[in-house]
């Protein structure tokens, strides 16, 4: 580790509480370090000569401090099989879960919201026909979303660079891709097609009742951005969205608990996610 | 391939049609009354709808509903539609209404003075939240004329514990005022020690 300090223990611990309560994404001090150097990015391209001084423009919000902020603590970058421990959970216990639920042909249907420009509705296609063993004997439905209809554009022709497959195998690259040219691949007209791509704000609940109910829910990384008021409607409405029993999951620094009541937290042996009750309201 | 796609899905039930949406949300069953909640924001007579409602419904995830329409709204009428609940009997009541409150940002604002200055310790102690949102000159001010006459240890915790996020340096002799008139309150010597300093750093880090 580096001797690198850019805040004293007092004003980290006062900086995580305050993206604490405003994002609800949790740092603890094993991740000091990640998060000093971009503070120190940050205060260098705002012009902050130290702690206090950005403290005080993160607080009153100038030039939307805080979400250039969320930008540099979060990677903002998309990959196939990112956080892929939520696709390990979602084929060793979600839809396990899920089955119990469900009657005998009923489609398993499964969310990605934000999909940004695909690799995640694409990576859980992948991951499905890849490591779940039940796959051949089951429908099922994937639907990506966006509020950014360019974004999705993309996400619709299916072609990506070399960073966006670092993760993959050449083996899952050499079934599921068709290079194009250098160092660009596209990805196979048959899974391309098995993904439903639609526009979405999923603050409007008129938008996001358009899409039905869903097993599986992947909103990663976006609740973070909302204000308090926002992100209530954003959980209410994807608590909607969700078949009794069904399952969401956040990026790895969010919690629902301190933006909504109505999820319980389901500790799995890979990830934490969220479930709504069985019973009660849609 | 498994995987298939579909081009259309049922969508969710929409309520609509302020008669139904009224009678829904007090005499519909759990489901109903959670879609009229989240739909009554949008009907006339909404805002006194769900503050009625809001008094009377007991499932969780109802009231969950009906605040966040009432946090939408974020009017004069929503705030007074949640400010009763801050005397609740039940502590998830009280809370729920604060985080509504709080979410309401400006439109609660002007009711902080009166919430402050309240008889009920514990509406005084939940009111210290919304200031949290206020520009620091200003909480400080508020902040500070609570603890200034406050007798109650935890209401002066509430109060510091905000002060040490948005407090500006003329929190600094109110806090020392009270530092000493609960002298042997350890919980509240820290919370003020920290609080004291934090303000400090921050202070000379804008000289």
């Amino acid at each position: 580790m580096s001797e690198f300090t850019a805040i004293t223990e007092e004003e980290f611990r006062r900086l995580c509480e305050f993206i604490y309560r405003r994002t609800g994404m949790v740092f603890t001090e094993a991740k000091r370090y990640y998060i000093e150097r971009r503070l120190v990015e940050r205060m260098s391209i705002a012009g902050s000569v130290s702690f206090a001084s950005y403290f005080t423009r993160l607080r009153t919000d100038v030039d939307r401090e805080i979400e250039r902020l969320i930008n540099a603590v979060t990677v903002n970058e998309t990959y196939f099989y990112r956080e892929d421990y939520q696709l390990r959970c979602m084929t060793n216990d979600l839809l396990a879960d899920r089955l119990k639920h469900k009657a005998r042909g009923e489609t398993i249907r499964i969310w990605s919201v934000p999909c940004s420009t695909g690799e995640e509705p694409f990576s859980i296609a992948i991951w499905l026909l890849e490591n779940w063993r039940l796959v051949d004997q089951y429908d099922i439905e994937i639907v990506g979303s966006d509020i950014d209809t360019t974004v999705m554009e993309k996400a619709h022709a299916g072609v990506f660079g070399k960073r966006a497959l670092m993760r993959l195998t050449d083996d899952l690259v050499r079934r599921y891709f068709e290079p194009q040219g250098a160092e660009i691949w596209k990805i196979i007209e048959e899974l391309r097609e098995s993904v439903l791509f639609t526009p979405v704000n999923i603050v409007d609940p008129v938008e996001t009742r358009q899409h039905g109910r869903f097993d599986i829910i992947f909103c990663r990384n976006v609740l973070i951005y909302f204000d308090d008021a926002s992100r209530r409607v954003a959980a209410e409405n994807l608590y909607e969205n969700l078949m009794p029993g069904g399952f969401i999951c956040l990026g790895h620094t969010e919690s629902m608990s301190r933006i909504s009541p109505l999820f319980s937290v389901r500790r799995f042996t890979d990830a934490i996610v969220y479930q709504k009750a069985t019973g009660g309201p849609a | 391939m498994p995987l298939i796609r579909k081009s259309s899905t049922s969508p969710l039930p929409l309520l609509s049609g302020k008669d139904d949406v009224l009678r829904a949300l007090f005499e519909g069953h759990a489901e109903e009354r959670w879609a009229a909640a989240r739909a009554a924001g949008g009907v006339a007579g909404g805002v006194k709808a769900l503050g009625a409602a809001l008094c009377l419904e007991r499932d969780v995830r109802v009231r969950e509903a009906i605040l966040t329409s009432l946090t939408r709204m974020a009017s004069p009428d929503a705030v007074e539609a949640v400010l009763p609940m801050m005397r609740a009997e039940i502590a998830a009541w009280r809370t729920g209404a604060i985080d509504a409150l709080r979410a309401m940002q400006q439109a609660a604002w002007p009711y902080l003075p009166q919430l402050l200055a309240d008889p009920d310790a514990d509406v005084r102690l939940l009111a210290c939240e919304i200031a949290r949102t206020l520009p620091g000159e200003k909480a400080t001010a508020l902040l500070c004329g609570l603890i200034e006459g406050e007798s109650e240890a935890n209401v002066c915790a509430s109060a510091i514990e905000v002060l040490a996020e948005v407090g500006t340096a003329e929190a600094l002799p109110a806090l020392e005022r009270c530092a000493a008139r609960f002298q042997g309150t350890r919980f509240l010597e820290f919370s003020i020690k920290v609080t004291g300093e934090r303000i400090r750093s921050q202070t000379a880090g804008l000289a």
